[in-house]
C-alpha cells in the first residue's frame, strides 16, 4: 500500500485529487509581501487571477510548501502503514522538492520500515499533471512503488512542455523580461513559445502576430507527434483562455486523429503569474504503457 | 596602381564572401555573426579607399561600416546568450543608436540637394526597415527587407542616379549589393526545394 502526493505544480484540482486519492501539498501566494496564503486552500486560482489582473502595483510572489508542510501530508499515511510516492515541481524551479527531501529525511527516523519515494518531476502545471496522471494509471494497474518510481522517471525523460503568452506584460511586471523588451515585444506583435527544458523555462522562439502562432503551433505538434500519435498523452492548460483552449484541442485531435483523454486544465499559481490571463499551454509524454516493453530497474 | 586601392578591391571580395553567405544561413545567431564580419571588411574597406583618395570622402562611409558592424554584432550577442538582461541592454543599446542614426539621417537629408533628397530618404527608411527586419523573428522579414535596402543602396551607385547630378559610378559597392539580392534570391530557390518543415520545431517524446 503506498500513497501517492503531489505539491500543488500539478494543478489537480480539489475534485481531482479526491477522484484519484491524490494528496496535494499547497504552494503559498502572496500579493503584500506579507501575508502568505495557501493557494486553492485559502484562496482560489480565481480569486488569485482577479488580483492578478486588478493589482497593477503588486506582483504576487509564490513561495513553495516548507519541510512542516510536507511532514504534515506524510504522518498520517506513514502511521497508517502506508509507503509513499511523491512527486514535486522541477527543483529547478523551485525549492519544493528539497522542502520534501529534507522532510522524508526527518521521517526516516521515526518511521523506519516505511519507504518514502520522491520523484523530481523536472517539470511544472500541465507537465507534472500529465505526469502524476500516468503515475496514477500505474498504481491503478497494481504495479509496485518501485515500478512505478522506475517507470516515472522514464516517462519523465519524454515529456515535453511547451506555451505561449497572450501578453508580455506579466512576465515585465514579474521582472522576467526588461519594459524595453516588452514594449519593443508589443509594438511588433511578438509572442514568446516557451519551454521547458531541462527542468528550466527557456525561450524556444518568437512569433509574429497571434493569429499565427495557433497555426504554427499545430503544425509542429503534428511534425512531432504524428508517427506515434496512439502512444501519446497529450494535456492542454490555459489562464482565463477555455475558448481558445478548446478550439485547440478540437484542430490537435483532428490534426492528429487521436481523442485528448486529458481534461483541459486551468494553470495554477506556480507559473500562471509570469504567463498572465490569456496563456495557452501544452504537455506531452509518451504513455507509460508505451514503455512497459523497455528494461524497468527496480531500485 | 595605388596599393591601397588593391587592398580596399580585396576586402570588398572579402565582404561579398561574408554577405553572400549570410544569406544562406537560417539561423539567426550564425547570421548576426557572419553578416557582423562582412560589415566589418565592408567598414575596412572604406578605410582603404580613404587611405587611397583621402579620409575626408569616405568619413560617412566608415561611420556606416562602424555603425552596421556594432549593430551586427550586438544582435549577436543578443540572440547568442538569449537571456532577459542581454536583450534588454542590447535593445537599449540599439535604440539609441537608431535614434542617433535617424537624426543623422534627416540631418544629411536637409543637406542633400534637392533633387537627390527622395533618394536619401528612401535609404533612410529602407535601411530603418531591414534592422527592424533583422530583429524579427523567423527567416524572411530580414531577407525581404535587405532586397529593398541593396535596390536603394545600388541606386545611389548606378548610372540610374545619373540624372540628379550625383552618380557615384562604384563598380565594388554595386557587387557587395547585388551579392546580396542573389544571395536572397538563392535562398529561396534552395528554400523552395527544402521539404516542407514547420516553421516551429516541438522535440519528439
Amino acid at each position: 500500500m503506498f500513497q501517492i502526493i503531489s505539491d500543488g505544480g500539478c494543478d489537480f484540482t480539489k475534485d481531482e485529487a479526491v477522484k484519484y486519492n491524490v494528496d496535494i501539498v499547497p504552494f503559498y501566494v502572496s500579493f503584500d509581501h506579507v501575508t502568505y496564503l495557501k493557494a486553492e486552500v485559502e484562496i482560489s486560482k480565481e480569486d488569485y487571477f482577479d488580483r492578478l489582473i486588478a493589482e497593477k502595483d503588486w506582483f504576487p510572489k509564490t513561495s513553495q510548501p516548507n519541510p512542516q508542510d510536507y511532514i504534515d501530508v506524510y504522518t498520517p499515511h506513514l502511521e497508517a502503514g502506508r509507503d509513499i510516492l511523491s512527486l514535486t515541481i522541477s527543483s529547478k524551479l523551485s525549492g519544493s522538492h528539497n522542502s520534501a527531501v529534507l522532510a522524508a529525511n526527518m521521517l526516516k527516523e521515526e518511521y523506519p520500515d516505511r519507504t518514502i519515494t520522491l520523484v523530481d518531476s523536472l517539470s511544472v502545471s500541465m507537465g507534472q499533471g500529465l505526469l502524476l496522471r500516468e503515475i496514477i494509471k500505474m498504481r491503478d494497474a497494481g504495479r509496485s512503488l518501485g515500478e512505478i518510481a522506475a517507470l516515472a522517471e522514464q516517462v519523465r525523460s519524454t515529456l515535453r512542455v511547451y506555451f505561449t503568452l497572450d501578453s508580455l506584460e506579466y512576465l515585465k511586471r514579474g521582472g522576467r523580461i526588461g519594459p524595453t523588451t516588452a514594449l519593443v515585444g508589443g509594438i511588433f506583435g511578438l509572442c514568446p513559445i516557451l519551454q521547458l527544458e531541462e527542468g528550466q523555462v527557456t525561450q524556444l522562439d518568437n512569433v509574429r502576430g497571434k493569429k499565427r502562432v495557433l497555426k504554427l503551433i499545430e503544425e509542429a505538434i503534428v511534425d512531432a507527434l504524428q508517427d506515434e500519435a496512439d502512444n501519446i498523452a497529450l494535456g492542454i492548460g490555459h489562464i482565463r483562455n477555455e475558448a481558445y483552449a478548446r478550439a485547440f484541442q478540437v484542430s490537435t485531435e483532428a490534426a492528429l486523429g487521436m481523442k485528448i483523454e486529458t481534461p483541459i486544465i486551468e494553470i495554477g499559481v506556480t507559473i500562471g503569474a509570469h504567463a498572465g490571463p490569456g496563456a495557452l499551454g501544452f504537455a506531452y509524454c509518451k504513455k507509460y504503457d508505451a514503455l512497459s516493453n523497455r528494461r524497468v530497474d527496480v531500485a | 596602381m595605388n596599393t591601397w586601392f588593391i587592398v580596399a578591391q580585396i576586402l570588398g571580395l572579402i565582404t561579398i564572401c561574408f554577405e553572400f553567405a549570410s544569406y544562406q544561413i537560417k539561423d539567426k545567431t550564425k547570421y548576426f555573426l557572419v553578416t557582423g564580419i562582412g560589415s566589418f571588411f565592408w567598414m575596412t574597406m572604406f578605410i582603404a579607399i580613404g587611405l587611397a583618395t583621402g579620409m575626408s570622402t569616405q568619413l560617412s562611409l566608415i561611420v556606416a561600416g562602424t555603425y552596421s558592424t556594432i549593430r551586427n554584432l550586438v544582435f549577436f550577442r543578443i540572440f547568442s546568450k538569449n537571456t532577459p538582461e542581454s536583450k534588454e541592454a542590447g535593445l537599449i543599446f540599439l535604440l539609441v543608436m537608431i535614434l542617433v542614426a535617424l537624426v543623422a539621417g534627416v540631418v544629411a537629408i536637409l543637406n542633400s540637394p534637392e533633387q537627390v533628397r527622395w533618394l536619401h530618404a528612401l535609404g533612410l527608411i529602407t535601411a530603418l526597415g531591414f534592422v527592424i527586419g533583422q530583429y524579427l523573428p523567423g527567416v524572411h522579414y530580414v531577407r525581404i527587407a535587405v532586397v529593398f535596402y541593396a535596390v536603394v543602396v545600388l541606386l545611389t551607385q548606378t548610372p540610374l542616379n545619373i540624372l540628379y547630378g550625383d552618380f557615384r559610378w562604384n563598380i565594388m559597392g554595386i557587387l557587395i549589393e547585388s551579392a546580396k539580392i542573389i544571395s536572397v534570391v538563392v535562398f529561396y530557390v534552395r528554400y523552395a526545394s527544402e521539404p516542407k518543415r514547420p516553421g516551429l520545431q516541438f522535440a519528439k517524446p
